[in-house]
């Protein structure tokens, strides 16, 4: 564990130095935001017990594999920055899919399960005005991280993070990786695709 | 900006932005510039709007500047998002003629590759999202749809976010004060004292020399001013007397003689609600001080602690005992100390255990009583006509758990506070120790590892006497998390640009004393989130990790 932190804080040194040279060319006064990247995933689901926001303890695998699709990312209710922006995107998903939003299951996993109990997931949510088909979830440190690990979003500590938002259009089907903000058409269009695909039907647009 | 603004703006600096400066006079825009930053409210008392690209609408204190932006104005990074200062220096700096903004102090989201803004050019990036040279914004900043007397506002404070001058901070020192208060008890005290001066004497050991500054365009240059990090320290100990609704006089009197920069760990009795206001409402850092029933505001800003203390142990008790919403005991009977930390807990779990079907009982030993009358009141507080469901709490030290030997009648099910009554070294009888279970919101000993291992080395190379180890272990834990704040504030002194950086760093250190992880952010005050439950039939058996409880 301790081996694992020093490296995490080698990395997050690296990236934060990444980020303060690269911070002058994005992100920044002037710049528009480099597009989010997608690209194909597969990813195994971790055996992993969470805490969902009603206090029920869930198993992940059977959470996200009851066939519904799937759009998952990663949070914490004390995030200043970019969560709130993810967690709008969510919201407006919801709001633009309509109807059709029940199908989905957007899943949020908490990154700071420690302090993000069910009461303050449930306040969180209430802030986004998730819908029942918007779970949050928390549960031991070393669930959360397992789980992070398994998509690959771990980062050490939890002001290294970054936007990432996954989706999956059934059990057994590979995942659509987003990394960066996504906008909420894009989300939506993208959802939509993949929908589509798992249909059989061809996609609206290409895909990498 | 007006030199009557310019003297409230320092005013206001001198005692934090706090309320009695507006109080006093401040012209409107003061305020609403303030208002709009940190809660999202517009001088009409409105919810700020801010509007994203993407049609993405924040409003209230999700819009308000504070989010990303920060307290002291000096912006973030997270993950590979740099959030850029915004104080009037750095938006209204020109460029030196390399490109880099080489006086100012260095942050690290900071980039001077853009012309300075004026207030026009500014109020059209708060409205549309333009920088100094017409350039969109990043995507992460919204419109706001502010009015001109609101931009104007807005705009005042964020010069007034420029720090001048930092009381308890000079050319060459930084000014500390540790809090003891009149009932703390005096062998932590001496031990905590013995830390500190042995801490502080080290840090200053170190000789003065020149702060090399680096840009992110990779040139060095010497700054013109010292590092925090090499600024040498000063220790005031402002011992509190009397009652506690002296101490806020007090600590008013002692902070208008010797300004100092924060609070660095103190010591209570029962009660530190005083000092937390204190800091709180004087804009000053209070650094993990030494509290057993700390103040539960996670909205506060300036004071930061290890743990919840005997609070935390209360949401222990209440976990274990109501379980998976089976209570394993449907009467508890407490016992603890008029006016001594137990009687906060006693609350504390009074009010977890509310409406969930257990009956709760408390015996209150006065706070003078000894000897018999204390026996007594064991006894029958011991006693049960049927043990069955039935649960003792004892919030005592362990002079009054030592008295438990003349308790012959020994209950099924008893928990003590570990960190009032010791845990591995308790005081509390053999025939005791096989019914009872100890909270702890420490890591047991067999869990510390090379994370304790480092300060209990410090303190034998410097021979100092382990009197209070866990007093003494969290101040020395305090004192290094500051040396190593420091170390990242360059030489920026605003204090809340201090615990800004606290919260950042403090999720990457390896050695964190006594608590197996620290971690912080806004909107959380309470570094370490958890505790144990350990029996004390067998304290030094092995623990899993599963054993680690967050309430």
């Amino acid at each position: 564990m301790s081996c694992h932190r020093r490296l995490s804080t080698l990395g997050v040194s690296l990236v934060a130095l990444a980020a303060a040279g690269g911070a002058v060319a994005h992100e920044h006064d002037g710049q528009s935001p480099g597009a989010p990247v997608t690209s194909v995933r597969e990813y195994d689901v971790p055996a992993v017990r969470l805490v969902r926001a009603d206090g029920k303890v869930v198993s992940l695998p059977e959470e996200m594999n009851d066939g519904r699709p799937v759009v998952l990312n990663f949070i914490f209710t004390t995030c200043g920055t970019i969560c709130p922006a993810m967690s709008s995107v969510f919201e407006q998903f919801e709001h633009r899919l309509g109807t059709d939003a029940a199908t989905a299951h957007l899943m949020s996993i908490s990154i700071d399960p420690e302090q993000d109990t069910p009461e303050r997931l449930v306040e969180y949510a209430r802030r986004f005005h998730a819908g029942p088909e918007w779970q949050h979830y928390t549960g031991t440190l070393d669930a959360s991280v397992t789980a992070q690990r398994a998509f690959g979003v771990y980062r050490g500590a939890k002001m290294s993070h970054a936007a990432v938002t996954l989706l999956r259009a059934a059990p057994g089907k590979p995942w659509l990786r987003i990394d960066g903000l996504v906008t909420p058409d894009q989300l939506v269009r993208e959802y939509r695709d993949l929908l589509a695909a798992r249909s059989g039907a061809r996609p609206v647009s290409s895909r990498r | 900006m007006t030199a009557c603004h310019q003297a409230l703006g320092l005013a206001c600096l001198f005692v934090g932005l706090a309320p009695p400066c507006r109080a006093a006079g401040a012209a409107p825009a003061a305020g609403v510039g303030e208002a709009i930053y940190l809660r999202g409210v517009t001088g009409a008392g409105a919810q700020l709007v801010g509007t994203r690209d993407d049609g993405l609408v924040a409003t209230g204190v999700d819009a308000a500047c504070v989010s990303c932006h920060q307290r002291s104005g000096l912006g973030s990074v997270e993950g590979r998002l740099s959030v850029p200062p915004i104080t009037g220096n750095y938006l209204f700096h020109s460029r030196d003629h390399d490109g880099s903004v080489s006086s100012l102090p260095y942050v690290e989201s900071l980039h001077g590759n853009r012309d300075p803004y004026d207030d026009a050019k500014l109020a059209r990036a708060i409205r549309e999202g333009l920088d100094s040279q017409g350039r969109p914004l990043g995507y992460l900043m919204p419109r706001f749809a502010l009015g001109d007397a609101d931009t104007a506002a807005l705009i005042a404070y964020l010069k007034e976010l420029d720090v001048r001058q930092v009381p308890g901070v000079t050319d060459t020192l930084l000014h500390f004060a540790t809090v003891i208060t009149p009932d703390a008890d005096p062998v932590k005290r001496a031990g905590m004292l013995d830390v500190l001066e042995h801490f502080v004497a080290e840090k200053n050991s170190f000789p003065f020399k020149p702060s090399p500054r680096m840009w992110t365009s990779g040139k060095t240059q010497y700054s013109k001013s010292m590092y925090m990090a090499n600024r040498h320290w000063e220790l005031h100990v402002w011992e509190l007397t009397g009652p506690a609704a002296t101490w806020r006089a007090q600590l008013d009197r002692h902070l208008a003689t010797e300004p100092v920069y924060a609070v660095l760990s103190g010591l209570a009795g029962s009660n530190w609600s005083p000092v937390h206001e204190f800091c709180e409402q004087q804009g000053i850092p209070c650094l993990f001080p030494n509290v057993e029933s700390p103040v539960v505001a996670e909205r506060d800003f300036y004071p930061l602690y290890f743990s919840k203390g005997v609070l935390l142990e209360a949401q222990l008790v209440a976990r274990t005992l109501l379980g998976d919403g089976h209570p394993a005991a449907r009467v508890v009977e407490q016992v603890y100390r008029a006016g001594d930390s137990g009687e906060a807990a006693a609350r504390a779990l009074t009010a977890q255990l509310a409406g969930r079907g257990v009956t709760v009982h408390a015996t209150v030993l006065p706070a003078g009583a000894a000897g018999r009358a204390v026996t007594l009141a064991l006894r029958k507080a011991a006693m049960a006509e049927d043990e069955r469901g039935r649960a003792l709490v004892l919030w005592l030290r362990p002079a009054d758990l030592a008295t438990l030997a003349d308790v012959p009648a020994v209950p099924e099910t008893v928990y003590i506070s570990g960190l009032m009554g010791g845990l591995e070294k308790t005081s509390l009888p053999a025939a005791w120790r096989e019914h009872t279970l100890a909270t702890y919101p420490f890591d047991p000993p067999d869990r510390r590892g090379v994370r304790a291992q480092y300060a209990l080395g410090w303190f034998a190379f410097r021979r100092i006497q382990l009197v209070a180890p866990e007093v003494q272990a969290d101040t020395f834990l305090a004192c290094s998390l500051l040396a190593d704040v420091l170390n990242r504030m360059a030489d920026n002194f605003a204090r809340p640009f201090l615990v800004e950086q606290l919260q950042s760093m403090l999720e990457h250190r390896l050695i964190t004393g006594n608590y197996p992880r620290l971690s912080l952010a806004s909107n959380q005050r309470f570094a370490s989130k958890g505790g144990y439950v350990v029996p004390l039939r067998d304290p030094g058996g092995k623990r899993a990790e599963s054993n680690w409880i967050v309430p």
